[in-house]
């Protein structure tokens, strides 16, 4: 299990990452600092060889950006289900990218995204790994959680 | 020559970023169609022609799977180029797709230039977007 967690961490890293460069044009940077008020969350809960889920948290001035580069949108054009839509594909994005680089030749289902105004705050643990960014944008944080099987 | 466009997933965010990455690509497109998933696509395809179809997989009512299988049962339908565009992971699924009939695929997130290329290669047009006649332009995006 530690394993398998620390390797899923070290490609969380990378995976993330890439997404938002690519889709979100946001370069996210490691924070050593754990924050504790984010403002919107998307979760995904993932099935396969290995099983668990995802939560990526994010700061309302970070929420406001993806959308605006995601799909060129000006901060007054912006709707709720504009933020919603863009923060629960960009958790599906990662997940994907996630599981393609951990385990191409397994599959991995992947729940439905779901969205949250001010999340709960979860610690890391031991199966548990929580990871926070930064960017010029705002925040980002990542709890990665495997299930016992 | 210009071609019509139907794209297929169920978050607008994503079916926007499409669409606007086509129209920028220097793809020539005239009509972009939107589904939310393989049952509005199928209805939409019942009324309208479409040259390229552009598919996610994971999607509610009908999946991007079991749109591939009721384009296959179809005559006219079945020769629309289908490129699935998915977070998928596994290449065991993506091989299945493929043997549904999808002509290609593409993961997100996904470069503008990758999205080009696939079009491309799918309609049989060639990379510098040369349709077997002098269109004026290169096919270069201006970003």
């Amino acid at each position: 299990m530690m394993e398998t967690m620390e390797k899923i961490q070290e490609i969380m890293g990378i995976s993330i990452f890439e997404v938002f460069e690519k889709m979100f044009y946001t370069f996210l940077e490691p924070s050593d600092v754990m924050y504790g008020d984010y403002d919107v969350g998307a979760d995904i809960v993932f099935n396969g060889p290995v099983s668990g889920s995802v939560r990526i948290l994010f700061s309302m001035d970070m929420a406001n950006a993806m959308v605006q580069n995601m799909l060129g949108l000006k901060d007054d054009e912006i709707t709720e289900d504009d933020t919603e839509d863009c923060l629960k594909e960009a958790v599906n994005m990662v997940c994907g990218n996630l599981f393609g680089k951990f385990d191409s030749t397994e599959v991995f289902n992947l729940s439905v995204p779901t969205f949250t105004r001010q999340p709960e705050r979860l610690e890391g643990g031991e199966t548990t790994r929580r990871m926070d960014f930064d960017s010029d944008d705002g925040k980002v944080g990542v709890i990665v959680a495997l299930s016992h099987q | 020559m210009s071609f019509n466009v139907l794209i297929v997933d169920d978050s607008k965010s994503m079916r926007g970023v499409i669409k606007k990455v086509i129209s920028i690509s220097g793809f020539k497109m005239d009509q972009c169609l939107e589904a939310g998933n393989g049952k509005e696509a199928l209805n939409i395809l019942a009324d309208d022609w479409v040259d390229v179809i552009m598919s996610d997989i994971n999607m509610p009512e009908m999946n991007g799977f079991e749109l591939l299988e009721e384009l296959q049962k179809d005559d006219l339908l079945k020769n629309i180029p289908v490129v699935v565009i998915t977070t998928e992971s596994s290449e065991e699924r993506m091989q299945y797709a493929l043997n549904l009939g999808a002509k290609g695929f593409i993961k997100k997130p996904f470069l503008p230039e990758d999205l080009k290329k696939i079009l491309y290669e799918v309609i049989g047009v060639s990379d510098d977007g040369d349709y077997g006649e002098d269109t004026g332009d290169n096919g270069d995006f201006d970003f």
